[in-house]
């Protein structure tokens, strides 16, 4: 019994060992981010790229996603030192938040590519999206095909759903015949898979589709950036109060350095 | 333990077998306090939901539209004085039990003549495929037969099953575009099917051969032997074969969110046969599709509340299966 709970103390003795060792080692501050899935893949690329400069080398990134009511709530419970968001600040987020915006992002119209519909008005879209005043692809000016309209969405809790309410239906919700699908990828795979669907997503997730002009201009990274197209959103990192420390200077290397505008450019619209 | 299998104390209390009695005990103990831990948190977070909307949280006639009302409640203002509760649930619970009643009938019938063929009637050779095959099947993550279906059965239903005119009829009330809850049974079916088939193969070896040899010998033929006397004496294992079974069915979100149409509508009888293509959102789905709504206080609520009714079935499930159990084995002399 004894030799056994020395065996046992050795044992844990040696594991808490490991433990301690590479934390006293790296010492560094730890950031953490969560929230927005479509701000994800950009907040990864410039933290990645940003430990590797002069005063980020002192700092960790923890990074978890969760959508951007997640984040934002987060961060006002001081849970993380940086939510991120894909949604505009709201009337109703908890007091007391700063949204930095560090980039753009374009919502895309997007139909089957059985039906290459050369052109969408807001106008259109509400009469899809809102009431349904159209049921019927013969009435979309310009269709290719008949049958009805399939619109398909995303859940009221995504901020996507949010960008799209406040960009294309003047800040009405979507009607309740929408389909609320859980991520832009099952929207993407829903209208390719339905000669008849409607739907809206981010811009990095038009492969597969096609993608609908909106309002004569065409839904790419190029428009996007030049501000041509009108669909456009904003990416925010959220902060508790006015950004401090090391928090503070890697919001400021993402808004001002060139650097991470060009990371931004890649896929998104950068700032300046 | 000791006692019932008829073992006697050897000599001094053995301190192993103490000590492992203890340990075991413990780790019982555990489960036990971690399950009526889980059951009162859910209970205490969904609270709010129940009490704010009373019966009409279950009531089908209490009107509004299941998704209008989500939004608000996820819309509701930051002030907890002004938060928003207003949920009629009817269309959610109405697709949860349509779909899990609908393929576990349709299953426990498949399960149940599957089971006897493969114990009584296949050959060797087949047998021998047949049963790792469906253990194999039993253990296939949901997910995947999601992907199956949102890649494969939705498209087909959407393109070849729906008529024009069927979707005209609808149009601007609901979209009828593949995902449906034919699609969601039918794949539930599959999923839930194979685990049956495994647990009632199991519980037919179980009926002694010379039950059924008995009434072989008294002249009645195969088919009346496996029915009259194994499948009636192996009642009791069917019927825990069709509790595991929805119970699977009752919680499974993931596949379902993906097949079934992420709409909270309630599909309508009368529409005659486009009934079956008509989208819905079970219970569980709904969980998953708006999960991202957690950080809104009263939307978690509704969330929980929808968990709280998944716990309460699940819970009634295994009490009514256990009495049915409890109510045949008094009849067959059945020796499992």
């Amino acid at each position: 019994m004894s030799r056994k709970a020395a065996r046992l103390l050795a044992v844990v003795a040696a594991l808490s060992l490991f433990a301690t060792v590479p934390a006293a080692a790296q010492a560094k501050k730890v950031i953490t981010i969560s929230g927005s899935t479509s701000v994800y893949p950009l907040e990864v690329l410039l933290a990645r790229k940003w430990i590797k400069t002069k005063q980020g080398k002192k700092y960790g990134f923890r990074i978890l996603q969760g959508g951007s009511n997640v984040g934002v709530s987060d961060v006002s419970k001081g849970r993380v030192s940086i939510g991120a968001s894909s949604r505009d600040p709201a009337s109703t987020d908890p007091g007391g938040l700063v949204f930095t915006k560090i980039a753009g992002d374009a919502l895309c119209i997007i139909t089957n590519n059985s039906n290459p519909l050369g052109n969408i008005t807001k106008d259109t879209i509400q009469k899809i999206f809102l009431g349904p005043t159209f049921t019927n692809w013969t009435q979309v000016p310009g269709a290719p095909i008949s049958g009805t309209i399939d619109p398909i969405g995303r859940a009221p809790t995504s901020g996507t759903h949010d960008s799209f309410r406040n960009i294309f239906l003047g800040g009405t919700n979507q009607g309740s015949f929408v389909a609320g699908k859980a991520s832009n990828g099952l929207v993407q795979q829903g209208v390719q898979s339905d000669d008849h669907a409607i739907g809206y997503v981010s811009l990095a997730f038009t492969s597969g589709v096609h993608v609908v002009d909106y309002n004569g201009v065409a839904c790419t990274l190029r428009n996007a950036q030049s501000f041509q197209y009108g669909g456009d959103r904003s990416f925010y990192f959220v902060t508790r109060g006015a950004p401090v420390g090391g928090v503070k200077k890697f919001l400021n290397w993402t808004t001002h350095s060139n650097k991470a505008n060009k990371i931004v450019a890649t896929d998104w619209i950068p700032l300046h | 333990m000791r006692r019932r299998f008829g073992l006697q104390k050897a000599g001094p209390r053995n301190s192993s077998d103490q000590r492992a009695e203890l340990l075991l005990g413990a780790l019982a103990c555990v489960v036990l306090a971690l399950i009526a831990g889980m059951i009162i948190f859910v209970f205490q977070k969904a609270w709010p939901s129940f009490s704010h909307n009373g019966l009409d949280w279950f009531n089908p006639f209490a009107g509004g539209n299941v998704d209008d009302q989500l939004t608000a409640i996820f819309e509701s203002p930051g002030n907890p004085s002004q938060y928003v509760f207003t949920m009629h649930a009817w269309p959610l619970l109405y697709a949860t039990a349509l779909i899990t009643i609908c393929s576990v009938v349709i299953g426990v019938g498949f399960a149940l003549l599957s089971a006897m063929f493969i114990v009584e009637f296949a050959p060797d050779a087949l047998r021998r495929v047949l049963e790792p095959v469906v253990r194999l099947l039993a253990a296939v993550p949901s997910v995947i037969y999601g992907l199956i279906g949102i890649l494969v059965l939705v498209p087909f239903v959407g393109n070849h099953i729906i008529s024009q005119g069927a979707k005209d009829s609808v149009a601007g009330v609901v979209t009828l575009s593949g995902p449906s809850v034919g699609v969601g049974i039918l794949i539930l079916t599959v999923m839930i099917t194979p685990i049956m088939i495994a647990i009632v193969v199991d519980a037919l070896r179980a009926v002694p051969v010379g039950w059924r040899e008995g009434s072989v010998s008294l002249g009645v033929n195969r088919w009346r032997a496996m029915w009259t006397v194994t499948v009636r004496a192996a009642r009791p294992a069917i019927v825990a074969a069709a509790v595991l079974a929805t119970a699977r069915a009752l919680g499974e979100a993931i596949m379902l969110s993906m097949v079934t149409g992420s709409v909270g509508f309630a599909p309508n009888p009368l529409d005659g046969i486009i009934y079956f293509v008509e989208p819905a959102r079970p219970l569980a789905a709904t969980i998953v599709d708006n999960s991202e709504g957690l950080s809104v206080p009263p939307f978690a609520d509704t969330l929980y509340a929808f968990a709280a009714v998944l716990l309460v079935s699940a819970a009634f499930l295994s009490f009514g299966g256990w009495y049915i159990r409890r109510h045949l084995r008094r009849y067959t002399l059945s020796p499992i």
